[in-house]
C-alpha cells in the first residue's frame, strides 16, 4: 500500500479543516475546539460532540493530530480532559489546504476583475 | 425545566457510553463530558431543537462508529499477515549505526498485541550476547506513562516521561518518548512495500550522548518463532 502523502488528504473535509485551524493556534481539548470553531465561524458551524470526537479519532488515525502529553496544572483545568495537538504532517496538510483555497479565491478574483473590465 | 435538562444529560451520558470500546479507547470519556457540558448550554440557546440536533448527532454516529469498528476488524481478519510482525535481522552493510551503538549482529522480534506491538531487540555486541528490555508501541496517537510490561515504572526513565506513537500510514509507525513536552528520543519504523525490509531510524539522547542510527532489517523467513507445519 503506498504511503499517504499530505496531498492525498486534499481537499480536506470541512470538519477536519475547522479542527486543524483551531489546533494551529496551539493544543486544545474537545470543548475548547468546539467553542473555537463556533466563534471563528460566527456561530454558523457547531461541531456536535459525536461529530467532533469522530473527526478527532480519524485525524489521530491518519497521523494529522496527536494527543498531547502536557497537561495544565489540575487547579487550572479538569485533569480528565484530553488535549490534542497538530503533528508535522497535520501542519503540512493544513498549509497545503490553505494554499489550495487561496488559489481558488485567486481564480475567482481574476474572473471578477475580467468581468468588471468587459 | 431543570429536571428535563438533567434527564437529557443522563440520557446523553447513557447513549455516549454505548459507543464502541475502540472509539472510547481513543476519545476517553470526552464524548460524555462534552455532552454534559453542552446539553444545558444548548437548551438555553436553542431549546428543544438544539437538543434534538445534539441527540440526532449521537444517534447518527453511533451506528456509523460500530460499522467503522466492524469494518476495521474485518479488514484485520482478511489481512493474511501483519506487516510488522515477525523476526527481522539487521543488514549491517546497509545500516548506519551510531559509533557508540554498533552491534555485530542485531535482531528485532515484533509481535502484534491487542493494542499495538511488542518489540524485543537482541543481538551480539562486543562479542557478547545482549538483549534489550521488551518494549511496547501503541500507535494510537495517545501519550502514556512509560512502564514495564507489568505496569511498573522502569529504572532509568525520568519521572513524568511519556511514550507516544502514531501510524501515519499502514507501512509506518512513529514512536518515541518525551518529558515535559521535550522529546527524549524517537524512532520511525517503516516496512517496505514488498514487506521484506524494515528500516528503523532512531535518534535521541543516550547515556553516551546524542545518537542517530538508521538500521535496515531484513525479514527472517521462515520465522524461527513460528512452528513450521
Amino acid at each position: 500500500m503506498p504511503r499517504k502523502t499530505p496531498e492525498s488528504f486534499l481537499p480536506l473535509k470541512s470538519n477536519w479543516l475547522h479542527i486543524l485551524i483551531s489546533l494551529a493556534g496551539g493544543e486544545k481539548h474537545g470543548y475548547a475546539i468546539m467553542q473555537d470553531v463556533l466563534e471563528r465561524s460566527g456561530g454558523k458551524v457547531r461541531l456536535w460532540p459525536a461529530t467532533l470526537y469522530g473527526s478527532l479519532k480519524r485525524l489521530m488515525g491518519n497521523g494529522l493530530i496527536v494527543e498531547s502529553g502536557e497537561r495544565p496544572a489540575p487547579e487550572f483545568d479538569d485533569a480528565r480532559r484530553r488535549y490534542y495537538n497538530l503533528t508535522p504532517l497535520g501542519r503540512r496538510v493544513l498549509s497545503l489546504e490553505s494554499q489550495r483555497l487561496r488559489d481558488l479565491v485567486g481564480v475567482l478574483d481574476a474572473e471578477r476583475r475580467q468581468e468588471a473590465r468587459s | 425545566m431543570k429536571c428535563r435538562v438533567i434527564g437529557c444529560s443522563r440520557m446523553y451520558r447513557r447513549l455516549a457510553r454505548a459507543f464502541p470500546h475502540e472509539f472510547r479507547m481513543v476519545c476517553g470519556d470526552g464524548l460524555e463530558q462534552l455532552g454534559a457540558d453542552i446539553v444545558p448550554l444548548v437548551w438555553r440557546e436553542q431549546g428543544v431543537l438544539g437538543l434534538v440536533r445534539c441527540f440526532g448527532d449521537l444517534a447518527l454516529h453511533l451506528p456509523l462508529e460500530y460499522l467503522s469498528t466492524w469494518a476495521g476488524k474485518f479488514k484485520e481478519f482478511i489481512m493474511t499477515d501483519d506487516l510488522f510482525e515477525g523476526t527481522w535481522k539487521a543488514n549491517n552493510e546497509k545500516s548506519q549505526w551510531d559509533p557508540n551503538y554498533t552491534p555485530e549482529q542485531a535482531c528485532l522480534r515484533i509481535e502484534a498485541t491487542d493494542e499495538g506491538y511488542l518489540l524485543v531487540a537482541y543481538g551480539i555486541k562486543d562479542g557478547q550476547a545482549v538483549a534489550e528490555r521488551p518494549t511496547s508501541i501503541i500507535a494510537d496517537g495517545r501519550r502514556r506513562p512509560i512502564v514495564d510490561l507489568n505496569g511498573r515504572p522502569m529504572p532509568g526513565v525520568p519521572p513524568g516521561a511519556l511514550a507516544f506513537g502514531i501510524r501515519p500510514d499502514p507501512h509506518t509507525i512513529e514512536a518515541g518518548a518525551e518529558v515535559d513536552g521535550e522529546v527524549l528520543g524517537r524512532g520511525t519504523y517503516r516496512v517496505s512495500d514488498d514487506g521484506q525490509t524494515l528500516t528503523v531510524t532512531t535518534e535521541g539522547m543516550g547515556l553516551k550522548g546524542p545518537f542517530k542510527t538508521v538500521a535496515v532489517f531484513e525479514r527472517v523467513v521462515p520465522d524461527p518463532y513460528v512452528p513450521q507445519g
